[in-house]
């Protein structure tokens, strides 16, 4: 019965016809009553599964082919699609901030952890007065730089952010990229969610110009 | 009765009104035809083209905004030609389009990025050399050239719409702009429609700049708390800097059908910020249990209204309101003769009308909506109106057909010899055409200083006008003749097609009028003043001992210059005690103040309809689905017209109280961004009758108040007549507004 529910469900997919690797795992029938429970539990007690994960430690062990990351002093490179904590990027050409202030990563943050602030500077720009993230309510889905039309907030690969109390803000200054990473030119894209994608310059359609 | 035109569109069979246009007819049936400029409350500004219809019979396009159906013509709204053609406006219109929208303020509501996506237009196929349009900075309002669309929208509604006729097209190609109309910056009663209307970023109001997104403000819609006139707007709030409360950061209104003034769209920052302080409270308990009055304004709802009503049966108190109790009294003395409870006139009835007098008020001021249903009136229908009072108001002067300038005081002689003149051939019953008989038209002539053939020309220029509306204004309220006067509107509206509209001071005085029963105010000790003066006060301005939430703190409702009552809701939140926590305390209990709206007295024509069941919006075609119209009341009509009394004189240098443009009290002072200048302005004449010059400081005493006011030249006054404004004082209103006063310099 519930195999031809499953069958049903893939069927539509055409996934069995498309790949032959897929294969139905075997499972075993439900109990269907307290006897058939009783007999599943002793089975499960009396089998010695406790013991065969314990081998396998001391086995291990005595070997010393222990593959542990000596965490924190040896850390595992993060991918670079990675979404840790955020950081807010500079453009290459001038060194200032890529965002905006259009508002929409706080208008888009599902965990409601975003806000912004704006006003109009003394060049009559729109500058971000303000802006914080509560990482301890981020929910790390990267919605915020997929929205953000600038590529200005990414995500980083900075997932070290323990603290010792729940809500944890990091402001604008904290995410930019320091001036000196600019002048080293040493500030790294984020190929993960919202970046663009390769050979988008082939792409882009340019507008002309009457001089 | 009108020919009704039919034709079709879309192969869909549709009916016309004479005066009606394809689109009109088109947006009635729900039929869409995309349009850039077209705006409902003007005439068509035929600028954007994009509303170009096929017609049967007809070489080429035209454009459905202006162009009236013929019988039988076959429409087509989309073909492929059609298409193109709008795909071309978009194409153009987007040429050198700032790519700014990441921080245009209008982004995300913008017509022109709407229909730059609705037309696919993802490129810029054209190209012109761009120039330099700097910024202009106008106030309260900035304009950006380069934004701009030219779609016209601005000029038509400030032009026939709001009256202002401030700003204009300056044409040049490629080059055109909007500019202030004979003036170098923009000099206007700064309303700010022509940023509602406009479908881009090019107009803008200036404090909002860069502060927020249109999706990020929440809109809670409510009704304005300056004036009687009960505009529907909508406040747009959102949280201020990181951790801050909610702020109020923009009033909007639904532009293609309603309008506001500046005080309506600037002055939306009057909200109450305080916190439950329980030895206030308690206090203030007690000052009610040993008051021996509570006086109040008619700047709160009806609900609070009516639990003061309640209050007073349970304390044995009594209600001081005297705004509202001159309103009463007006509008018994109406009813006394007219046999109903309320005036028949609406702003509505104004707009529509083709003949108009508006006596005892300078309407301008004192209620934008009706001044602006004036201009739409005269612009629209070519309205003729009358404007009685005895000082020309400049902001008027565009729509007014015919000055009546009389001498202060004698509003009850003019309005005897204006339902002399309207009701000269109506069917009058005896008592009241002996009254007209026995008027002294030579002492009235003299005293009102108004010659007979100004009435006769009033006749003359009323003589085609089919709909035609009385406009009454708070002048008259506190008139010493106030019930003479109402009874003599009584009579124009009722033997003559007149409809009349009474406009109320505050923006509450009509529904205040109609749920309390008032005592006259008497100057005695134990008063709690609610939003009043008191020896306790609870209020929501400064100097309060118990703070209460603001009007945009407050749901609830209001019954407006039009009779109809209108449901607010709470912009912001207040974490005080209001009213009817006090109420509670005593013994009145309730648990929301709202749970009084369908307590409303039905004798007084409310319905017993719940808050939550209330409507608050207009409709795509913009038909109002506001509250409701109050039931009319049918009362016993026992009074009678009296004798005139002799006509007062008032000579010498006269003080009329009267708000400048975008004040109308203290909840308009506290906002941030309206002028708040209270200068005693004057004529050059009235500085020489006073022996005063402009910058000087003088003294003003009215009765027992004394005020200090800086003196200043205004070019636009004569006579000798001075405005003094009220504003920022708390000032009497049963009294005559021209009332007798002194007035002496200040030597420093």
């Amino acid at each position: 019965m519930h195999n031809e529910h499953i069958e049903e469900h893939f069927g539509n997919r055409n996934v069995v016809e498309m790949n032959s690797d897929y294969y139905m795992v075997a499972i075993e029938d439900y109990p269907k009553d307290g006897w058939e429970k009783f007999k599943r539990v002793v089975r499960r007690a009396f089998r010695g599964e406790l013991f065969v994960g314990l081998w396998v430690v001391m086995r291990e062990m005595i070997r010393f082919d222990i593959h542990t990351v000596q965490y924190p002093m040896e850390k595992m490179p993060i991918g670079p699609r990675y979404r840790a904590v955020h950081e807010m990027k500079r453009l290459w050409e001038s060194d200032t901030e890529r965002c905006i202030g259009c508002g929409l990563c706080e208008k888009i943050c599902i965990s409601n952890c975003i806000r912004i602030d704006t006003k109009i500077d003394e060049n009559s720009r729109k500058e971000v007065s303000e802006y914080s993230i509560n990482l301890g309510r981020c929910i790390f889905c990267g919605y915020c730089a997929e929205v953000c039309p600038e590529l200005a907030i990414t995500h980083g690969g900075e997932y070290e952010n323990a603290s010792d109390q729940r809500e944890h803000f990091l402001t604008f200054q904290d995410m930019l990229t320091p001036l000196d990473t600019m002048k080293a030119g040493t500030q790294r894209e984020f190929e993960g969610f919202g970046a663009i994608t390769p050979h988008e310059d082939e792409r882009v359609k340019k507008t002309p110009l009457a001089y | 009765m009108n020919k009704l035109i039919n034709f079709k569109i879309d192969g869909i069979s549709v009916e016309a009104q004479k005066g009606e246009t394809i689109l009109t007819v088109a947006r009635k049936n729900g039929i869409y035809i995309p349009t850039m400029c077209y705006i409902s409350k003007t005439s068509p500004c035929a600028s954007c083209r994009m509303c170009v219809v096929e017609a049967s019979g007809m070489d080429g396009f035209v454009l459905s905004c202006n162009t009236p159906p013929v019988e039988g013509v076959e429409i087509t709204t989309n073909s492929d030609a059609l298409n193109h053609e709008r795909t071309n406006i978009m194409k153009l219109y987007d040429v050198n389009h700032p790519l700014e929208c990441g921080v245009c303020d209008k982004s995300g509501e913008c017509d022109l990025q709407n229909k730059t996506l609705e037309f696919n237009v993802s490129r810029q196929h054209f190209s012109a050399k761009d120039q330099l349009r700097p910024l202009k900075e106008w106030g309260l309002i900035n304009y950006e050239p380069s934004l701009c669309i030219l779609c016209e929208k601005c000029v038509h509604v400030c032009n026939e719409v709001i009256g202002d006729d401030a700003i204009e097209v300056k044409f040049g190609g490629y080059s055109s702009t909007i500019i202030p109309k004979n003036s170098q910056t923009l000099d206007c009663t700064f309303c700010g429609e022509c940023i509602a209307v406009c479908p881009v970023g090019a107009l803008t109001s200036s404090s909002f700049r860069y502060r927020a997104n249109a999706w990020e403000l929440e809109k809670v819609p409510a009704t304005c708390a300056h004036c009687s006139g009960g505009c529907p707007l909508e406040y747009e709030t959102r949280h201020a800097s990181l951790n801050g409360a909610d702020e109020i950061f923009r009033v909007k209104n639904n532009f293609e059908f309603s309008t506001l003034c500046g005080a309506g769209r600037f002055g939306f920052d009057f909200d109450n910020r305080a916190s439950k302080d329980e030895a206030a409270f308690a206090k203030a308990l007690e000052a009610l249990k040993n008051a021996k009055a509570i006086r109040f304004s008619s700047m709160i709802t009806n609900e609070e209204a009516y639990i003061l009503e309640l209050l007073k049966e349970k304390l044995g108190v009594k209600l001081f309101n005297e705004d509202a109790r001159k309103f009463a009294e007006f509008m018994k003395s109406y009813s006394s003769l007219s046999g109903k409870l309320h005036h028949s006139g609406s702003t509505d009835a104004i707009r529509s009308s083709d003949a108009v007098v508006v006596i005892g008020s300078r309407i301008a001021t004192d209620n934008p909506a009706v001044r602006y249903a004036l201009t739409t009136a005269s612009k629209h229908n070519g309205a003729k109106i009358l404007y009685a009072h005895p000082l020309e108001d400049v902001l008027m002067q565009n729509v007014i057909t015919q000055m009546m300038k009389h001498e202060v005081g004698t509003e009850e002689g003019v309005l005897a010899l204006l339902a002399d003149a309207i009701l000269k051939d109506a069917d009058l019953p005896q008592e009241e055409r002996a009254f007209f008989d026995a008027l002294d038209f030579g002492y009235l002539y003299a005293e009102t200083n108004i010659g007979e053939e100004e009435f006769e020309l009033m006749i003359r220029s009323f003589a085609r006008a089919t709909k035609r509306t009385l406009v009454i204004g708070n002048d008259l309220m506190a008139h010493p003749r106030a019930s003479n006067i109402a009874k003599l509107a009584a009579l124009i509206e009722k033997y003559s097609d007149f409809a009349l509209v009474v406009v109320p001071r505050e923006v509450n005085t009509l529904g205040v009028s109609l749920i309390n029963s008032l005592d006259v105010d008497e100057d005695i000790a134990d008063v709690v003043g609610y939003n009043a003066k008191g020896s306790f006060v609870i209020s929501s301005l400064e100097g309060a001992n118990l703070a209460s939430p603001a009007l945009n703190q407050q749901e609830g409702t209001f019954v407006s210059i039009d009779n109809q009552l209108l449901p607010t809701n709470v912009a912001l939140a207040f974490d005080g005690y209001t009213l009817n926590d006090l109420a509670n305390a005593l013994g009145i209990a309730q648990e929301q103040t709202i749970d009084y709206t369908p307590k409303l007295p039905v004798s007084a024509g409310f319905k017993s309809v719940a808050f939550d069941d209330l409507q608050n919006f207009l409709s795509p075609l913009g038909e109002d689905r506001r509250g409701y119209i109050l039931d009319e009341i049918v009362c016993e009509a026992d009074g009678e017209i009296e004798e005139l009394d002799d006509m007062p004189e008032f000579n010498g240098t006269i003080i009329y109280q009267c708000d400048p443009v975008l004040q109308f009290n203290s909840y308009t002072q506290k906002a941030e961004q309206l002028p708040k200048e209270s200068f005693l302005r004057g004529s050059a004449q009235f500085g020489v009758a006073a022996k005063i010059s402009d910058g000087d400081k003088v003294e003003i005493s009215f009765g027992a108040t004394k005020i200090q006011r800086e003196f200043k030249l205004d070019s636009d006054l004569k006579g000798t007549i001075a405005l003094n404004p009220t504003f920022d004082i708390s000032i009497d209103a049963s009294r005559y507004r021209f009332e007798k006063s002194k007035i002496v310099r200040v030597v420093s």
